[in-house]
């Protein structure tokens, strides 16, 4: 008998596709299916957390440069 | 036993020059008399190692008590009011300037003030812009400088140069005033006095070779003389009083190289004989003057007091002053110094200087005395030229301090391009070859690390370097003098005597914010020109900047994501698409006839780039001779084009044929070193050409930390107005002949061929050995060998046990069966061609 699982299709880029599948290789509850460079089924239900899981893989290489400004400023809150 | 006293207390002895220039802790900026140094005993070094963190910290102290951010400075803008919008401003409304009220003319005025910070925007669109960059320049620092609106900053630096130039605090104030949309805020003016009071009250001055304590003001004088360090170290001459002449004027100094000069040498050659009549009513006149003032102190012309200290007490006395709030000016009356001996050196008829080039340099001798410094000009824009000229000014002898032994010749050269210095004048101090001058002045070029060195020296080395600090130095040319850390110069400067510093630099900063204590040590900023302005009048390059981002294949990025940070950087300087890029841009920009350098800090990147692409390369390991047929070939030879380079080349390497410039990998975020690598191309001799373009290319991995750093690096060219474009897309890169992993396999090969020698390298990725930082940190963490502990019978311990003969040096049991060292690419390829062409005669014959 046939199951029928929700999900989502995602398309990205393959640098960040390469990411999802090292987020779920540790327990495999993301993807259902890898469909090519590109493209991706994953389960519905995750999705929210594997954007944050996403963003915080990208922190380093994305991180944004805090004006110099805003950091005196910060210190001058204190 | 204390455990000072554990510090190695090695026997003194006149070889140890060494131990005499660590022990002597200058003050910023003081040649110390060398008669101290002698009779030492161990211990006091460790005192003087823990002095000189000391001073460190207080200079620390001294700068961050200046910030303009600081209590004292900020405690009364509380009438400040916040309204409902102020919020919106950021920072709880501390950026609403609205209590600043615009004046009614404020469209004419091009100023704009934050009163918190002291940043200053300048609208260069505005009428009146080129005035208040003039001021700007002399008072504030530049922060940027993009097309239409510069920003500058007030800093208690700039504010001493600006005093150091002769500025009065008051016409800051009131230029300032002048030029700005609102009334000039409270907290500036208080920021202004504060910070000009004390700068440049007191000057230190050598003359005839003793060091005077000088100061405008006597009342600041008498103060000194009553502080309990001070006070007792002057020198008493007969009586008492505080010594009283005039102030130095520009007078008949002529920077050379100038239209003035050339005026000045035209009526001399004309009329020799009136112009010394002149001369004499002149001296005469001045005469009568001083003997009138002397009686009846006149007020009109200003008049100088000045009290003598010994020279060994220089450095107390300015660490001293700097405790007391009034930082010591050091200046140079070198036409007055009889004592040293005139070098014959002058600028050749046909040398003219650029005006910027005279402006800088006017600035240092703005008074007629030579002051110390730092000249900060872009790369290729004459840097040399400019301390050349300072040279020939002061007419003394010169040292030139550069940062490597290539340098070295380069300067040694311009100098004899320049200048009419007879040619076994300008010696040469490396650790190839040690000459001296031939007469009693002359010029000494030499770089900082064979001053530096701690180990024991060669003899003739020594010999040389007591040469060297055993005389005294007009002026001390300090070449890329970013590079150097604060200890090293403490140390050359301690070692050798100068009357005047100067620094040249073309990027005034430093990833660790040691840049402040080079204000200390050798003078504030003198100049800084700006780039956007010399590439428009055509005094270097325009160039094109570019960002490339490069995709990563999936297989990449994968072993990316997991790898560790050494191999990231490895695969990310060795994407395929990075290379096709590459490779797309190089033969683009060589069918165009450019010349191209290519840039990567990852030595493995390097190599294999070049060796695929059948390019030279030059890295640390490349031998001298070798280094110079490769960059004579690419000068001259029209078939080679490209030129790989690791970061070696990064700084003082001039090829002015190169105009397109690749980098493919970099050391982290270092905005100096993207800056010095553009300096490069900066220099392209066809830049006069007709719509000509350099080119600068970063390529970066997409979603990698390059992407990171390379913002961070970028900011000091954007700074500086270069605007940088960023390529997603190389048009038609896949149809070019012959493209390099262009299908898959080919990728996964060479990500296996990186990965196994990854590990076949134990994890440690190739890394280049010569740093760009001349003293990095390598070398100094070279440990000396520690005690070791083992178990061990007596009779073991004595070798009375399984000892054997053992052969330690491989080659000689091999008999001179040496490995052969590996050759270059291009040599490879000739060895080959010539393997061939043999079979093919064989073939021939048979």
């Amino acid at each position: 008998m046939p199951r029928a699982i929700r999900g989502i299709l995602v398309e990205c880029e393959p640098s960040i596709k390469s990411i999802i599948i090292n987020i779920d290789r540790q327990n495999h509850d993301y993807i259902i299916e890898d469909l090519d460079e590109t493209h991706l089924v994953i389960k519905e239900n995750m999705l929210v957390k594997l954007k944050i899981k996403i963003e915080d893989m990208l922190k380093d290489s994305y991180q944004v440069v805090p004006l110099k400004d805003d950091v005196t400023d910060e210190e001058d809150l204190i | 036993m204390p455990p000072k006293r554990k510090a190695p207390a090695a026997p003194k002895g006149p070889a140890k020059a060494g131990r005499a220039s660590a022990l002597s802790t200058p003050g910023p900026a003081t040649p110390r008399s060398i008669e101290n140094s002698e009779g030492v005993s161990g211990d006091e070094e460790v005192e003087v190692t823990a002095r000189e963190l000391e001073m460190e910290a207080e200079a620390d102290e001294f700068v961050a008590s200046w910030d303009l951010s600081n209590e004292r400075f900020q405690n009364h803008s509380q009438n400040r009011h916040f309204d409902s919008a102020s919020t919106h401003f950021g920072n709880k409304g501390q950026r609403d300037y609205s209590f600043l009220r615009l004046r009614p003319d404020h469209n004419n005025r091009p100023l704009w003030i934050d009163s918190r910070k002291g940043i200053i925007i300048l609208e260069k669109f505005n009428p009146a812009a080129a005035m208040a960059q003039d001021l700007l320049i002399a008072i504030a620092e530049p922060k940027s400088r993009p097309a239409h609106c510069h920003e500058y900053q007030l800093t208690p630096h700039s504010l001493y140069a600006a005093v150091s130039v002769g500025l009065e605090p008051q016409d800051i104030i009131g230029a300032l005033d002048r030029f700005l949309k609102t009334p000039l805020p409270g907290s500036i003016r208080e920021f202004i006095l504060q910070c000009t009071k004390n700068y440049g009250k007191v000057k230190l001055v050598l003359k005839e070779n003793k060091y005077y304590v000088e100061s405008a003001d006597e009342q600041v004088l008498q103060n000194l003389l009553k502080d309990p360090v001070i006070g007792p170290l002057r020198v008493h001459t007969g009586s008492n009083a505080i010594t009283t002449s005039y102030a130095p004027t520009m007078g008949g100094l002529v920077i050379p190289g100038t239209n003035n000069a050339v005026g000045v040498q035209q009526a001399s050659g004309l009329q020799p004989g009136e112009n010394k009549a002149v001369e004499g009513a002149k001296t005469n006149e001045a005469d009568v003057y001083a003997s009138l003032n002397a009686e009846d102190d006149d007020e009109e012309k200003a008049t100088i007091h000045a009290f003598e200290i010994p020279d060994s007490a220089v450095e107390t006395v300015q660490h001293r002053c700097l405790k007391l709030d009034l930082p010591i000016l050091e200046e140079y009356d070198f036409r007055n110094d009889y004592v040293n001996a005139n070098l014959d050196i002058d600028l050749r008829p046909n040398t003219q200087i650029r005006p910027y080039q005279e402006k800088s340099l006017s600035k240092m001798f703005g008074n007629g005395r030579a002051k110390s410094g730092i000249i900060v000009l872009p790369c290729g824009a004459g840097k040399t030229l400019v301390g050349i000229t300072a040279a020939c000014t002061i007419k003394k002898g010169v040292i030139v301090l550069c940062t490597s032994s290539m340098s070295v010749m380069q300067w040694r050269n311009e100098f004899l391009k320049w200048s009419n210095v007879a040619e076994e004048d300008v010696a040469v101090f490396t650790s190839d070859s040690k000459h001296k001058f031939k007469g009693n002045t002359g010029i000494i070029v030499t770089t900082y690390s064979m001053l530096n060195t701690t180990t024991k020296r060669a003899h003739d080395t020594q010999k040389m370097i007591d040469f060297l600090s055993g005389r005294e130095w007009g002026l001390m040319l300090l070449d890329e003098v970013h590079v150097v850390p604060a200890d090293v110069f403490r140390k050359v400067i301690s070692t050798i005597k100068s009357h005047s510093k100067l620094g040249l630099t073309a990027t005034l900063l430093r990833e660790d914010d040691k840049i402040s204590h080079l204000n200390f040590l050798i003078g504030p900023k003198l100049y800084e020109a700006n780039w956007m302005e010399l590439s428009q009048q055509g005094h270097i390059a325009k160039v094109q900047c570019a960002e490339v981002w490069c995709p990563m294949p999936s297989e990449f990025y994968d072993e990316y994501i997991t790898g560790r940070a050494n191999l990231r950087r490895t695969l990310s300087a060795m994407n395929p698409r990075k290379f096709q890029a590459c490779q797309y841009l190089i033969n683009y920009h060589e069918a165009r006839g450019d010349k191209v350098i290519v840039f990567s800090d990852e030595l493995y990147a390097l190599k294999t780039y070049s060796q695929k692409l059948q390019k030279y390369c030059i890295y640390g390991d490349t031998g001298q001779s070798e280094r110079m047929a490769i960059l004579s070939n690419f000068q001259h030879n029209p078939t080679v084009n490209t030129l790989f380079l690791s970061k070696i080349g990064d700084t003082s390497l001039d090829l002015p044929e190169a105009t397109v410039l690749i980098q493919i990998s970099s050391h982290f975020g270092s905005r100096r070193q993207e800056a010095q690598r553009l300096g490069r191309i900066l220099r392209a001799k066809r830049r006069n050409d007709e719509g000509f373009n350099a080119f600068f290319y970063s390529l970066v991995s997409k979603d990698t930390q390059e992407m990171f750093y390379s913002s961070k690096r970028q900011a000091f060219l954007v700074d500086q107005g270069y605007a940088f474009k960023v390529i997603t897309q190389l048009a038609n890169m896949e149809n070019t002949p012959d493209l390099a992993f262009a299908d898959p396999s080919e990728r996964r090969e060479l990500l296996t061929k990186i990965l196994s020698d990854y590990i076949a390298a134990g994890g440690e990725m190739e890394q280049d050995k010569e740093n760009d930082d001349l003293f990095g940190k390598e070398r100094r963490t070279k440990k000396k060998k520690g005690v070791r502990r083992t178990a061990g019978t007596l009779g073991e311990l004595s070798g009375g046990q399984d000892m054997a003969y053992v052969e330690q040096n491989k080659r000689a049991g091999q008999g001179g069966r040496k490995a052969k060292p590996e050759q270059s690419a291009f040599f490879k390829k000739l060895a080959r061609e010539k393997e061939r062409k043999k079979l093919q005669m064989r073939e021939a014959l048979q």
